[in-house]
């Protein structure tokens, strides 16, 4: 682990964020400075610790990475009044933390003279990166490693299952037709027979998700049900000034489908121009966190890759 | 006023803070002991409220990572049972240092971080000696903990393989075999795993801590029933006292956000209260 040095500074509110600045042994000119955020609830290490190895990598191609904690969380300030995970959950997806990351960025920037940055995260920490992309055109690069553009909601998550769930959830079925567990749940009314009914459907109806084939063409909303509507606008934002995007996801996750069936697909013809500027790779086998050795190493070594690619002078760094 | 810094422990440097207070007669200050894994990250917020709560009311407190742990150095593959107890008397001394008014140090610990704070309390000197000791929810059952942990590896594997491919007496002989098995992203190892693998982890023999130590039972409800290992554990402190407390299991993903464990923390107050004048 290369040293690093415990920081903190101020938000908008005042408040204080803690968090640890990671330099180089080695700096390259010319490189962003790399904010990693929190996913959910979660302080600054990520879950299993995912960050560490994640901010040595950055550190080895010569960033300089800072991780921190949100208000109310972690070391930080503030206090977070919610008592549910849920709702906390479902404003991080609407950028309850957008303005703790540009605090981040001001202070880069004020006390390190970082002129450019890569926003990276895991799942809410990727949203709030895409989001806070949006509002700061310095922000030149997203890593985002299974990134959620779909809301939490919390009454009825079953309804807004991707097609590739629903086919998982039907062979699930099948296997366990056998089991006497499973038909005492039937029987008992303790099964979920919409999404066992929808699952069953799609044997007789293949029916794809909507494919955009003109960009002039409009997404029909509701086919992207519970799709987050800051999502699309933000990213495209972000790709239109000529940034660059890794996003990463786990195979045995929902997320890859939804962010397929959610928003490459209908969104094609408008993400077309910019293909060169994102890259999508999916981790075969692996879950949400990342947590089997194996899966990190896939994982960060197409990050090495990419890195390599973005390494040509991006802007100013300190 | 909080203070972000490192201390050595063995070879690594571990990553602490210190909640300072304003208190400068300050004589007795705390540590605490965090849990295993991705239980620490659940209870993160648990911990630092509670530190905070300590040293507004006059106490000095040091949270530290243990290592292979949060933003300390090391590998977790590579702790035992005795580098974290190591860790967490580094974490005492480190205190001392920086608070030089203490004259006594307790120590505050959740499940795994209760059992190591316990069996630092039994070999420790000075200032250690006669503190307060809070036990929040002991494991005092090593190979009944173990098999606990275990149990993440056999979810993972039906998350992503749809059945357990490896059961975990294959886990527990990878282990034995000297390579480690992975846990929510945490690796678990010889070193750990047979200084822990044993069922009287934390007995409940007679302790020579002397000072008064708190066992607190942390149940999802009232009908729940009492721990005998952890009645006993009380009775076998001098000045022990077993308790009960309602709470969410919140070292782990549950619905509720726990930003601080109300219950635990009044009661333990309510009890400090009672062994120290000055809270």
């Amino acid at each position: 682990m290369q040293p690093f040095e415990p920081v903190s500074f101020p938000n908008e509110n005042g408040f204080r964020l803690a968090g640890t600045l990671h330099r180089p042994a080695q700096p390259r000119a010319g490189l962003p400075a790399v904010i990693l955020l929190s996913p959910g609830v979660k302080m600054r290490v990520g879950p299993g610790r995912l960050y560490v190895p994640m901010t040595q990598l950055l550190n080895d191609q010569g960033y300089t990475v800072l991780r921190f904690d949100f208000h109310g969380l972690g070391d930080s300030e503030g206090e977070a009044s919610e008592t549910q995970l849920i709702d906390i959950y479902n404003q991080v997806e609407v950028g309850r933390y957008v303005a703790d990351t540009l605090s981040a960025m001001r202070y880069l920037r004020e006390q390190h003279g970082f002129g450019k940055f890569m926003l990276g995260g895991l799942c809410g920490g990727a949203t709030t990166a895409a989001l806070a992309a949006e509002r700061d055109a310095d922000v030149t690069h997203l890593l985002g490693v299974g990134i959620a553009i779909a809301l939490s909601g919390d009454a009825t998550p079953a309804k807004y299952l991707t097609r590739v769930e629903l086919d998982s959830r039907r062979k699930g079925y099948f296997k366990r037709l056998m089991q006497p567990k499973s038909w005492l749940r039937l029987l008992t009314f303790q099964s979920e027979y919409g999404v066992i009914w929808r699952s069953l459907k799609r044997m007789v109806i293949k029916d794809q998700a909507q494919k955009q084939t003109q960009a002039s063409e409009p997404v029909q909303s509701m086919a992207l049900g519970n799709a987050n509507p800051l999502f699309p606008p933000a990213f495209f934002a972000f790709l239109k000034r000529g940034g660059q995007a890794l996003l990463l996801f786990s195979e045995k996750d929902r997320l890859p489908s939804e962010f397929e069936e959610k928003f490459t697909l209908p969104y094609a013809a408008r993400l077309a121009p910019f293909q060169g500027q994102m890259k999508v790779h999916t981790v075969p086998g692996a879950n949400h966190v990342l947590s089997m050795p194996e899966w990190r190493q896939e994982a960060l070594a197409v990050t090495h890759r990419w890195l390599d690619e973005q390494a040509a002078p991006a802007g100013q760094a300190a | 006023m909080e203070q972000a810094g490192f201390f050595q422990s063995g070879e690594a440097q571990l990553f602490s803070v210190i909640h300072r207070t304003v208190n400068p007669a300050c004589t007795l200050g705390f540590v605490m002991s965090h849990p295993f894994g991705e239980e620490k990250l659940w209870t993160h917020r648990a911990f630092v409220s509670f530190a905070r709560v300590l040293a507004a009311r006059g106490y000095a407190v040091l949270r530290f990572d243990y290592r292979g742990c949060g933003d300390s150095e090391g590998e977790l593959a590579h702790s035992s049972l005795e580098t974290h107890v190591a860790d967490l008397e580094a974490g005492v001394k480190y205190l001392q240092s920086q608070v030089p008014s203490l004259q006594q140090i307790g120590m505050i610990g959740l499940r795994f971080g209760a059992t190591i704070a316990a069996l630092a309390a039994e070999r420790a000197t000075g200032a250690v000696a006669g503190a307060p000791l809070v036990l929040w929810d002991p494991m005092t059952d090593g190979d009944a903990w173990l098999g606990e942990m275990l149990r993440s590896h056999l979810t993972t594997q039906m998350a992503t393989h749809g059945k357990v491919i490896e059961n975990r007496d294959a886990l527990r002989a990878r282990i034995a075999r000297g390579e480690s098995v992975n846990l929510d992203g945490y690796d678990l190892a010889a070193p750990l795993y047979d200084s822990c693998n044993r069922k009287d982890l934390l007995s409940t023999e007679p302790k020579t801590h002397a000072g008064p130590a708190l066992v607190l039972q942390i149940s999802a409800n009232e009908t729940q029933k009492a721990r005998t290992d952890l009645q006993a554990l009380g009775a076998a402190y001098a000045r022990g006292e077993y308790q009960r407390s309602t709470e969410e299991p919140f070292w782990k993903e549950i619905r509720a956000f726990y930003g601080r464990a109300s219950n635990v923390e009044g009661q333990t107050l309510a009890w400090l209260e009672k062994h120290h004048a000055a809270v």
